[in-house]
Formats: C-alpha cells, structure tokens, sequence
C-alpha cells in the first residue's frame, strides 16, 4: 500500500479508535506519545523498575497503525533542560518503536517541562515554559538531537510551544534557533499553528513576523488544534474547532511547506463526550483540502 | 547560570505569591538563585509581564488535572475549600509527579492526614475521599502490572 505526504491524522488519544471507526479513510496517519503508553514510575521507583506499559492501550495502537503512517510525540524528555538527556526514556522509547514496527518520525517540544533542580526525578514544570534562545541552549539542545537521533534512527522534528511570558533581551528568535537547527541537520520544525496563535492572542509575536523568519523548507508537520478564552488570556486547551485565522494561515502556508509530511489534528479527550465524532471528522475533511494543495508525493508502502 | 534561571522561571510559575513579592522586591531573586545579570534582567521581566499570570494560572489547572480526573467527587466534596487545600498541598509538594496514580495516590494521604486534624472540613468530605482513595489504590497497584 502506498500514501502520499502530506498525510492527514491526529496525535492519538483513547478516543481516537472512536474518530477512525467513523472515519477510516480520513486518517491516513496518526501519532503517538509514548509518554501516555506506560505508567513512569520515575528512576528511584520503590518496585526497581521504572516503565510500566499499558499492553492493552499498545496493542490497540498496533491495530489501528495497520495500513497507516504511524509517528511519535513526545512530552518527557524536555530536551532544553540544563541537565543531562534522561537515556531510560529514549531507550524506552527506542523500544517501543521496535515493537510497533518502527516510527516514521519523532517529535518532542522545544519547551522546558522539567525543572534541573526538582527533587522528585520525573518531576514536571506544571507547563511548557519558554526556552532562552542563545548559543548555551543551542549546545544543550542540539547535544541531546544528535544523541536522539543515534537512538531512533528516525528523523527529529521540535515543535513551537504556546508561551505567556516572552523572554526579554534574547540572542537570537525561536524561528532563528529552529533555522540553525535545521540548517545544521539536527531536525526538522513540527509547526504549531494553534500554539502560534495562542501566543499571538496573549500579547506575543505576530505569526506573520514568526513565519516571515521561519525556513519554511524545515517544516514537516503542523499541528491544527482549538482553544478556549478564559480569565482574559486564549488557552491552549484542544478542546474543538481550529479557529478560522488558524485555518487562513494554514491555507495560505501549506503550499509553502515543500517538505511537509503531516497534518496533525490535536483534540483533548476529555472533551469528546461533549464533542462526539462528528466535529472532528468535519475537521479532518477540510484537512484533507488542505493536504490537496500541498506538495503531494508518494511514500514507500506502510504495510 | 543556565540552571538556576530554568529553576527560578519554574518555581515563580508555581508560586503566585513569589512572583507579586519579586515584583515587589526584584532583588529576592538574587537572594534565592545564582543568576547572571542578564538572566536577572530576564527574569524580573518576565514576572512583570501580564502573560504571568496566566502562565500562574494554566499551572495550577494542570496541577489540578489529576485530581479532577482520578478523584473528582472528592473535589466536589471539597467545594470552596478545594483552592486552599490544594494550595497547602502544593506549597508541600512543589513538584508534580507524571504519573496520575501516584500524585493522586499521595494527595489523597495528604488530605487523609489533614483531615484528622483539621475539623473545618466537612466530614463528608472524609467519606467520599475514602471511596475514591480505596479506586486511586487499585489503579495504582494495576499500573504496575503491564496489564
């Protein structure tokens, strides 16, 4: 069986089954995190061991990955953190790609969710919190690249996170640290469009000044999601519909993107009793729009 | 340095009331943390910035989710006492644990604990977290198991 890029799918959820019972055809592809495929016990677990996988969730995902591109996101390794690449999670990771037959790609976040100090190892900042674009995350972040990549061999792609709080006085911008990162061959972009505008919403750059900067040949994937106003700000919360300026942006860049692989639809599950399947498959029909006028070409089969 | 700056933005993001004393006093954070100029300047900046707040407030809701998940009737339970409690539970443990079970696990202990000395709170609240502690258990045990 062969696909063509730019593949339409979801990042994977336990109500993603729902969505492609009712759709199978429109979801071409989705993604994983393995981070939410096992139970971490962080690495001083009381019982020695540390992953915990949930077999039923994996084996599920091995049904419905069955004739579909299948990829990885993931949240944990907090690559900008100043402290050393947590090698238990990427072998973790190396192994469950393993035993799902291989992942086509990787992404994880360019945002720091772990704090170097905690003293609870597997400890989480609470949120993505914005990263300090210089030469020292640079090291940091492209060292750790490097070592991932030797791990999975697959391609590496980062994604843009949605910040509040802007850091002043910066060496360099986001788009320019993810240039440099591509440029130099350590990954590809996941391009956020929802978190472009989240940021947008809540007072910080403008996408059309961010993607006036970004090389648009190192994108390979966008993520299209929903949010929520709430106490002021516009969240991030996955909770339905991309807004329309997301969809502008998205219509007007995708033929831009010539390396496009996918396009990801992120809803929060706990959302979907209320939402039910059809929002998502409307969403997942104008991606396929989308797709259409992208750069399309064939990819090896994925059975 | 790098990790003091990266520990300093965590901790004002957990910590509503470190961020209006900083905004107050901007020299605490060099007190608490060996920054560079430049990463104080960065700092002070930030938790200036009006995006703070709400960087405050998506932390506590994410704090919030594995109890509202796991054992929500007890949150229920708990009403308009769920914000100060949850807040002294999280003065206690200022770091989340990823897994659900085992943060959930360790607030439902803590409320227990709480509970027996503090009579403020309603005593239903005791008889539905006994409930939800008894579930949180169980799928804590389970997860351990590759199942």
């Amino acid at each position: 069986m062969t696909l063509a890029y730019p593949a339409v799918g979801l990042l994977y959820n336990p109500a993603t089954p729902d969505v492609i019972d009712h759709a199978p055809d429109l979801v071409e592809y989705f993604s994983v995190m393995p981070d939410r495929l096992w139970f971490d016990f962080g690495p001083k677990a009381a019982t020695g061991r540390r992953f915990h996988r949930t077999l039923g969730a994996i084996n599920q995902v091995r049904r419905y990955a069955e004739g579909r591109v299948l990829a990885a996101h993931a949240l944990g390794l907090s690559l900008p953190s100043a402290m050393p690449l947590d090698e238990a999670f990427v072998e973790a990771i190396a192994s469950m790609s393993a035993d799902l037959g291989g992942f086509r790609w990787f992404s994880e976040h360019l945002s720091l969710f772990i704090t170097p100090k905690g003293t609870v190892p597997n400890a989480q900042a609470g949120l993505g919190l914005p990263v300090v674009y210089d030469e020292e995350a640079f090291a940091i972040v492209s060292a750790k690249l490097h070592r991932l990549k030797q791990a999975l061999g697959c391609p590496l792609l980062l994604e843009n996170g949605s910040f509040f709080t802007p850091v002043p006085d910066m060496e360099m911008s986001e788009p320019a640290f993810f240039n440099r990162l591509y440029a130099e061959g350590y990954c590809g972009v996941l391009l956020d469009l929802h978190n472009l505008y989240v940021t947008w919403r809540n007072g910080g750059v403008s996408p059309d000044v961010y993607l006036e900067e970004l090389n648009l040949d190192a994108v390979e994937e966008i993520h299209l999601a929903g949010g929520d106003d709430f106490g002021g700000f516009y969240m991030d919360s996955h909770s339905g519909a991309v807004p329309a300026p997301v969809w502008d942006y998205a219509f007007e860049y995708v033929p831009r993107f010539r390396r496009l692989r996918a396009l990801t639809f992120e809803f929060q599950e706990t959302y979907y009793e209320r939402l039910g399947p059809k929002p998502i498959v409307t969403e997942l029909e104008r991606m396929h729009e989308l797709a259409a006028q992208g750069s399309v070409r064939e990819v090896a089969d994925v059975d | 340095m790098l990790i003091e700056f990266q520990q300093a933005l965590a901790d004002l993001t957990a910590c509503p009331e470190l961020c209006v004393r900083v905004r107050q006093e901007p020299s605490l954070l060099r007190e608490r943390y060996e920054l560079t100029d430049r990463e104080w300047h960065r700092l002070v900046g930030i938790v200036q910035h009006p995006g703070m707040a709400c960087a405050c407030m998506v932390y506590r809701a994410n704090r919030l989710a594995p109890f509202a998940l796991n054992i929500p009737e007890t949150c229920r339970a708990l009403g308009k006492q769920l914000r100060a409690v949850v807040s002294e539970y999280w003065r206690l443990y200022p770091e989340g644990n990823v897994h659900f079970f085992v943060e959930a696990d360790r607030f439902c202990h803590f409320l227990k604990a709480k509970l027996a000395s503090d009579r403020s709170i309603d005593a239903e609240v005791g008889r539905v977290l006994a409930r939800d502690a008894a579930l949180i258990a169980i799928a804590l045990r389970e997860s351990q198991t590759e199942a």
